[in-house]
């Protein structure tokens, strides 16, 4: 998913040359005059990255299904990239004019908007409106768009996450645990666990942002949906006490141990089989991991064990428990320039059937309506489709408005939190100072 | 200072048996614990690769790291055939590899040539110029270099590999070649010279017989060098058909972080395998060399 | 006499290839590059003129001051290491294993070859405190004491990192000081036996002060390289935990390119190669010095 720079040697190696060479490229691309291929596409060209499988899968289930037709006029064509060559990729593109009919949008949230506002991105709010198509949303996923892009609907929702706490009921039960509702009563939880020998929470510090998602969670409880708006307009400073305060919430689990030994070597995987190896009692992850707890191999616990909760309340915060933080995992943009009536025909197709399809085929919830109905594969995932389903509004995660510096940071630090090598006041300062450059 | 001592060919082993043999050897079990010690830490994690190449996700997790796997996965290595498009991504890592690294051989032996048998006023100052570089990190010239290849039309080719590998490759090898050129005696060439051989055929015909050894060295080094580059190569390869081995390597990571480690070791173990019989290959070559060849003049 | 050897036009055809070559790849990319420190911005917002004022935040930062201490600390240590070890290991050849060194210096070369990422995963598997207890930690409960989150610490991340590229690149600057060693001549050793020096008497005053100059040509490659080190950190501790890990290569980059501010990142690279630059000088004084000597 976009929004989480992964973390591991190769990306990382790879997501700085990627950088590097997409900083290069821009200049070089704003130089050559490239023939735009824009005019009318001859194929329903899809940019995507090598990382995600799902949507290129569904696309290309739905070429010889439901979407037959449309592809025999405009047939699709998938081409990828590694995530972290995609914005070089797109900047030169963009560059020559040459962007293809709909791609992965970039890696931070602030290109797409400026691919926007320079006319090479579709409103898709307006096309869909257009095409009778934009009922097919869910309003969920359409408000974390808008959040996430200056209130446009800048991208499609091939893939629809929330986030909230995943637990392990037998051993909830088995300590006569139930589930909590409030900060207090998770902290309380964790306590029990940690006494009876077994491991509050699993999660990643070497990712990083499993951990800061806490804290943006605490916030979202306690000073409400704005909580991080405010950080990005200024009317707030992440060294304001009330925010310091997050920050000192999770180190204090961390300080009690609550993360288990060596988080900050702990990668992505190894923390999601420690859940479902059922070596932890709950484990903060999006909803994508629903793959993960449908797939029998990994998940020794067994789907009907796993239980999702959402972030608990704060005793006295602004905030809703119902108020999911949410992303659309790979967001996908459509040319502006190469939106005809073809393309229109193929949308308005995928709008109407590619919910149904990515969930019986692949278990990926989207941001499109269900029309053909899917049986569940668990109870959690059923529960999780409900929530989503009634869900209003949304909420983002701690980095979804900084900079890359900022992000970088956070992240970077977030395991220093927890361990308590770095302080709650010192790693606000950090993240603060990198936010103002 | 001289960097030419390790370059240097004497086999003083092999010329001198008898005296070698007289040598009181540091006998004793230390040693041959520390050999043997030494043949652990070396060996071990090659095994590790291996075995780690043929487990499954949920083995790699969940099992001390040195355990046996559970049941032996080889369809990682299947899948690090068609995922990782091995094929494909070797053979364009040769295709960048094998020119530019002929390329900054011959070139820097000749440039090491002329900067020291030659003689011309200027050519310390460019000798200099040249160690200079070896200093630079490379990340410095990636923007600049980025931009010229744009321009110029060459990405979307491996000639920009093929460049920047010579390029920074050079400054090591002329400074290696003209520090060995320095033990030859300016005098052999003089003569063939005079004797109607022209001194570039001088340079062809005598000299570079003569720095066979140097040049096998430099060229492993640098061969590994390129070889295990993932900097330049992912910066300056635009498209899924230009990637090479190491590029490659990036084509298991998934979503969010997930990484399959079964199918990325085993296309580090045939990535790692393979260089290892190319080294193998190219060991015996230079040992040959080392023992064969009593060149020096 | 030296007519034969000043044909200018040899000289430009043997210097020409390599000369053009360099120039275009890397001379003309560090000017321009380094012109990029007196200015402000990236290439998708522009650049504008900055003076000196990006030098000037150089001296205030204390990312910089980090970073830097970190480089020269790490510098220092894995040259020592990587030196001292390869030296060791070309005495063992040398003295020990003699002709049937062959298979143990392939061996012990070998990691060379192996991708950065390999060997990052290696050691971070090997010192790793959970979910399972490394090799490493499972070592130290075994005598008795208590294992360690290596990662968990800069200083903890620091060891780790000298040892993975100790361990990485010992085996060839073994064969670099072998090939010194094999070097020095069989009579000079055999007259010190007769004088009655042996075992470390002799590598002390006779072995080391021959293979002085080839000692000192690998510590050059050496810091050279430990100055610039990026790969192995970025594969096994990204700079983390925290920044306590970041050298000044690596900070560059991200000040560079992944933070967008090109001019800045310049400038760091200009004080990473004043560093090297100061450091190759010293090294080469020191070595002229002792060559003179004796």
């Amino acid at each position: 998913m976009t929004n989480n720079p992964t973390r591991t040697g190769r990306t990382r190696l790879a997501g700085y040359t990627a950088a590097a060479a997409a900083v290069v490229l821009l200049a070089s691309a704003c130089g050559s005059g490239g023939t735009g291929a824009s005019a009318s596409p001859k194929n329903f060209d899809y940019l995507s990255v090598t990382e995600n499988t799902t949507i290129k899968k569904t696309l290309t289930t739905l070429s010889t299904t439901s979407c037959a037709d449309q592809n025999k006029a405009l047939p699709l064509k998938v081409d990828t990239v590694p995530q972290s060559g995609l914005d070089q990729k797109l900047q030169l593109l963009a560059g020559q004019n040459a962007l293809p009919v709909q791609f992965a949008a970039g890696n931070a949230p602030a290109l797409t908007t400026q691919l926007f506002t320079a006319g090479n991105v579709a409103n898709l709010e307006d096309e869909l409106t257009k095409l009778g198509a934009f009922d097919q949303l869910q309003p969920a996923a359409v408000s974390t768009i808008k959040a996430l892009y200056q209130n446009k609907l800048a991208v499609l929702p091939y893939e629809y996450n929330i986030e909230g706490i995943f637990y392990n009921k037998k051993v909830f039960e088995a300590n006569g645990v139930s589930v909590p509702k409030t900060w207090d009563e998770l902290v309380a939880a964790a306590a029990k666990f940690q006494g009876a020998g077994v491991q509050p929470f699993a999660a990643s510090g070497q990712q990083g942002w499993p951990l800061t998602r806490l804290v943006s969670g605490y916030l979202y409880r306690s000073l409400g949906p704005g909580a991080m708006s405010a950080i990005a307009n200024g009317t707030a400073r992440l060294t304001d006490p009330e925010y310091v305060k997050a920050a000192q919430q999770v180190a204090e689990l961390g300080r009690k141990g609550y993360f288990g030994q060596g988080v900050g070597s702990i990668d992505y995987d190894t923390a999601m089989n420690q859940f479902l190896g059922g070596k932890a009692a709950m484990f903060y992850m999006g909803s994508w991991a629903l793959a993960n707890i449908a797939d029998a191999e990994q998940d020794t616990v067994g789907a009907e064990n796993v239980g999702f909760m959402p972030f608990p309340a704060v005793a006295g915060g602004k905030g809703s428990i119902d108020q999911y933080p949410s992303n659309v995992g790979l967001p996908v943009a459509m040319n502006a320039k190469g939106f005809d009536q073809k393309t229109g025909d193929w949308v308005k197709c995928v709008a109407r059937n590619y919910g149904s399809v990515a969930l019986k085929d692949q278990g990926t919830i989207s941001g499109f309506k269900v029309n053909t109905p899917v049986e569940s594969a668990n109870a959690v995932t059923g529960q999780i489709r409900d929530t989503i389903g009634a869900s209003k509004e949304s909420v983002l995660w701690f980095e979804a408005l900084f900079s890359t510096k900022a992000t970088t940071v956070s992240q970077q630090n977030a395991a220093s939190l927890v361990t308590g090598a770095t302080s709650p006041e010192k790693f606000m300062q950090l993240v603060q100072d990198a936010l103002a450059q | 200072m001289s960097v030419d001592a390790p370059l240097r060919t004497a086999p003083a082993h092999a010329a001198r048996p008898a005296a070698a043999r007289r040598r009181r050897p540091l006998r004793g079990l230390w040693a041959k614990v520390l050999i043997a010690l030494l043949v652990v830490v070396e060996v071990y994690p090659l095994v590790w690769m291996f075995l780690t190449s043929v487990k499954s996700n949920s083995d790699y997790l969940n099992h001390s790291t040195w355990s046996l796997p559970t049941h032996w996965e080889w369809g990682n290595y299947a899948e690090a055939w068609t995922t990782g498009h091995i094929g494909l991504y070797v053979r364009n890592s040769l295709l960048a590899v094998v020119p530019s690294l002929a390329l900054v051989l011959l070139i820097g032996a000749a440039a090491g040539f002329a900067l020291q048998i030659m003689v011309w006023k200027g050519r310390s100052l460019t000798l200099l110029v040249f160690l200079a570089g070896v200093m630079v990190p490379s990340q410095l010239i990636l923007l600049p270099l980025f931009t010229v290849y744009f321009r110029t039309g060459l990405s979307g080719t491996l000639w920009p590999l093929v460049l920047t590998y010579t390029g920074t490759g050079l400054p090591l090898t002329v400074f290696m070649m003209a520090t060995y050129y320095k033990t030859v005696p300016r005098e052999l060439f003089e003569a063939a010279a005079i004797d109607g051989a022209g001194i570039l055929r001088a340079f062809w015909t005598i000299s570079l017989p003569m720095v066979r050894n140097a040049i096998l060295t430099v060229g492993l080094v640098q061969f590994f060098f390129i070889w295990n580059d993932l900097l330049v190569a992912l910066t300056f390869t635009n498209s899924q058909d230009l990637r090479t081995v190491q590029v490659g390597l990036l084509n298991f990571t998934g979503d969010f972080g997930a990484t399959r480690y079964g199918p990325l070791f085993a296309a580090i173990c045939l990535n790692v395998f393979g260089t290892l019989a190319v080294y193998l290959f190219l060991n015996q070559k230079v040992m040959k060399g080392l023992t064969g060849g009593a060149v020096k003049g | 006499m030296h007519r034969v050897l000043g044909d200018r036009r040899a000289v430009a055809i043997l210097l020409g290839p390599a000369l053009l070559v360099y120039t275009l790849v890397m001379l003309v990319p560090i000017g321009w590059s380094l012109g990029y420190s007196f200015t402000k911005g990236n290439s998708i917002t522009g650049f504008s003129w900055a003076g000196f004022s990006n030098f000037q935040r150089l001296a205030d930062d204390p990312a910089v001051h980090d970073a830097l201490w970190f480089t020269v600390k790490y510098a220092v240590v894995v040259t020592a290491g990587q030196v001292a070890a390869g030296y060791a290991l070309a005495l063992l050849y040398t003295f020990y294993l003699k002709r049937a060194s062959a298979l143990v210096r392939t061996l012990v070369f070998f990691p060379v070859v192996l991708p950065t990422v390999a060997v990052g995963l290696l050691f971070q598997k090997f010192f790793q405190v959970a979910p399972q207890t490394g090799p490493v930690n499972s070592l130290l409960e075994l005598v008795g004491l208590h294992s360690v989150d290596w990662f968990g610490s800069a200083g903890g991340s620091f060891w780790v990192l000298v040892l993975m590229d100790v361990w990485r690149s010992m085996g060839f600057y073994a064969v670099l000081l072998f090939a010194g060693l094999v070097d020095i001549p069989e009579e000079v050793l055999e007259s010190a036996r007769l004088d009655g020096a042996s075992g470390l008497r002799l590598i002390r005053h006779i072995v080391l002060p021959l293979s002085f100059p080839v000692l000192m040509s690998s510590a050059i490659f050496s810091i050279n390289g430990t100055l610039k080190v990026f790969d192995s950190i970025v594969a096994l501790t990204n700079g983390g935990p925290g920044s306590g890990t970041t050298p000044l290569t690596l900070y560059m980059f991200q000040t560079s390119f992944t933070y967008g501010d090109y001019g800045y990142g310049s400038t760091i690279a200009v004080l990473l190669t004043v560093l090297c630059l100061l450091v190759t000088l010293v090294v080469f004084r020191v070595s002229r010095r002792d060559l003179t000597k004796g």
